[in-house]
């Protein structure tokens, strides 16, 4: 069978020693990232990306998985334990995780953690090996009226679906397209805003971009208010770990729920880890005969997001590796790091690059063993680690990217680029536009403008083109629905409330 | 908040003014379809009607409790901000005068010192730590060449 032959190929690429060293200093960072608050996934991502510079493409992406998965596992860890989420994916799992800790039963609800986390992270990679192919087949046929689809629709779901207000997302993925235009274009060789600038000539650079506008701007945001320092007395041994039978019995079919729900959502562009968790848990509490206990420390409320934002995570890897759409900010700066391998994600990836593929599979099967097994007899150390100032941190987090930006091209006009795109990702974030709109866009620039322009090449200027051929037609319409969301919601409770006054 | 909202308004409206009038002037396409100013002609279109929806729903809203006030910081913190960024410029103006390893030894001893004001046993134990740890992996590790001043280091 075809997928049986590649998986092989697959582990044969994971397991060479190089790949498993770097998936377990992958997963490793993204744990420490999860426990950590004041770093995010994406932020890890972005310092990543000049290290594993010189690596082949295939190792650096594995590291960055890791990185992606691994910051889920961790994320649970402080909400258990301290009420205080990692990520923002990881809030739900502090309803009940912290009253379960509060009750003296920490241990299980970590260690429930850690296994719904692998339970879901490995359904959500199986479904990936089936799914992907299927869909990359599938999307061969694609012309730029559906890539311009595609990548259109892409961009509308992140700004409607991201964030409190539509309306900024998608001011900053307007700039972000924007950013994009910048250098020589890439069909007529006309250098647009450049400014006159040498530099600019080949375009913003991505690294210098991705890393000011979330580990720096992360660090402006986060020096404002001192952290507290924040302890923990719960005593946790290996064996207390191990949820009991009940709780078994009770996280059953939550985790299978949460699987199958985390992973669609997923796939879909927009939505992501944090609204998949947010998603299972209500699910849970609607099904469930005793609603009323959620909040007080349930173990389904632990079992069901925890699962959905990892099987979440494996479910983004689907747009991104099968169409080039990532669906998240963090997703996107992977898409960077993959054009910067010269990979260019796509159905012709498959079969192109299987061993990378394939790889990059199998590494993510081996890395959710690695990550229980980091997880669970280590989770004492991970406690402690807490204790690391964040002053510490601080000065770390700054330097690395800057050195790291540096390091990617030898160049101190990337420097300059993360230094304004810091400057900008605290105003945005202090003004609540989200940046991932923005970084998306720029990923995504590039290939919206071309596959836009030879369009319009191919129809003689008419728009038409993008909404009478069926695949890209259905996906543009689904594109603007989304866009109009906001509006529509607007009218329909303005309906509503004039119906119940007349 | 309010008042953040209309400061971008205008900001953003005069931003796309300038796109519009670039891309207006970018050269036509040599062959049929659309050119190089195409996209961005269209984008600041886009922004200047965002810019103007920014601008007419915040100069309409109530003012709720999150525009009167500030989304900035007080003073203090603002300090500390400017002190991050501003050693950040220094930083990188000077990397290539003082060398990586002088250069990132300063910028962490004035973070942790002087910005965060810890103790200086411990200031300059993280300081000489980070510096070492980011050339370990940086220049050992990956072979890449930071810069050095013109002693060599």
């Amino acid at each position: 069978m075809d997928i049986f032959h590649n998986i092989v190929l697959g582990f044969q690429v994971a397991s060479s020693w190089e790949n498993l060293l770097f998936c377990f200093i992958g997963v490793l960072i993204g744990t420490l990232i999860g426990v950590l608050p004041g770093i995010g996934p994406t932020t890890g991502v972005a310092i990543l990306i000049p290290i594993t510079f010189g690596m082949n493409a295939t190792t650096a992406i594995i590291t960055m998985c890791g990185v992606y998965y691994g910051a889920m596992y961790g994320g649970s860890t402080t909400s258990i334990l301290l009420n205080v989420p990692g990520e923002s994916s990881s809030v739900m799992t502090t309803l009940d995780g912290y009253q379960m800790a509060r009750k003296g039963r920490a241990g299980p609800a970590l260690g429930m953690a850690a296994l719904a986390s692998f339970i879901a992270g490995t359904f959500a990679v199986l479904m990936l090996t089936f799914i992907a192919p299927a869909l990359a087949n599938y999307a061969v046929s694609f012309g730029p009226p559906e890539y311009f689809a595609l990548t259109f629709m892409g961009l509308t779901l992140v700004t409607s679906l991201g964030g409190d207000s539509p309306l900024k997302g998608l001011i900053s993925g307007v700039l972000g397209l924007l950013i994009a235009c910048v250098g020589i274009d890439a069909i007529s060789g006309v250098a647009r805003f450049t400014f006159d600038n040498m530099y600019l000539l080949d375009g913003v650079g991505f690294i210098g971009m991705a890393v000011g506008l979330f580990a720096a701007s992360e660090v402006l945001v986060n020096i404002e208010e001192p952290m507290q320092q924040i302890f923990t007395e719960a005593k946790l041994n290996f064996l207390s770990l191990f949820p009991n039978l009940q709780d078994w019995k009770d996280s059953f079919w939550p985790i299978g729920r949460g699987s199958v729900l985390g992973f669609f959502i997923g796939v879909l562009p927009g939505a992501g880890a944090t609204i998949a968790s947010f998603m299972a848990y209500a699910a849970e509490k609607k099904l469930s005969k005793h609603p009323e206990k959620f909040g007080t420390g349930v173990i389904e409320g632990v079992a069901a997001p925890e699962g959905a934002n990892n099987a979440a995570a494996g479910g983004a890897m689907v747009p991104l590796l099968t169409l080039g759409i990532p669906g998240s900010g963090t997703t996107a700066v992977m898409l960077g790091a993959l054009l910067i391998h010269g990979l260019r994600p796509g159905p012709l990836l498959f079969s192109t690059h299987p061993d990378f593929v394939w790889g990059l599979i199998a590494s993510m099967y081996i890395g959710n063993v690695m990550l229980v097994i980091l997880n669970m007899p280590m989770i004492g150390i991970w406690v402690r680690l807490l204790k690391v100032p964040y002053k510490v941190l601080m000065p770390l987090i700054i330097t690395i990217s800057a050195v790291g930006v540096f390091a990617t091209d030898n160049n101190i006009f990337d420097m300059w680029v993360m230094f304004f795109f810091g400057v900008i990702g605290y105003l945005m974030r202090k003004m609540d536009y989200p940046p991932a709109p923005m970084v998306l866009a720029l990923v995504l620039g590039p290939l919206v403008e071309m596959s836009l322009r030879q369009s319009l090449t191919i129809s003689h200027g008419s728009i038409a083109i993008f909404f009478t051929r069926p695949i890209s037609g259905t996906l543009a319409i689904f594109a603007l629905l989304s866009l109009f969301a906001p509006l529509l919601r607007i009218i329909w409770i303005r309906y509503k409330a004039g119906k119940a006054t007349a | 908040m309010k008042k953040a909202d209309l400061i971008t308004g205008v900001i953003l409206l005069v931003l796309s003014g300038y796109v519009i009038q670039e891309a207006w002037r970018m050269p036509p396409s040599a062959t049929f379809g659309p050119g190089s100013g195409f996209l961005p002609f269209w984008l600041g279109v886009l922004l200047t009607a965002l810019a103007v929806i920014l601008l007419a729903t915040a100069w309409r809203r109530q003012a709720t409790e999150k525009d009167s006030k500030s989304p900035f910081p007080g003073k203090r913190a603002l300090i500390a901000i400017g002190s991050v960024l501003g050693g950040l410029a220094v930083y990188i103006v000077l990397i290539e005068v003082l060398g990586y390893l002088v250069d990132t030894f300063l910028y962490v001893a004035f973070l942790l010192g002087i910005v965060e004001r810890e103790r200086w046993p411990m200031t300059v134990g993280v300081a000489v730590l980070t510096t070492a740890g980011l050339y370990f992996i940086f220049q050992i590790l990956l072979g890449i060449t930071l810069p050095s001043n013109r002693f060599g280091f």
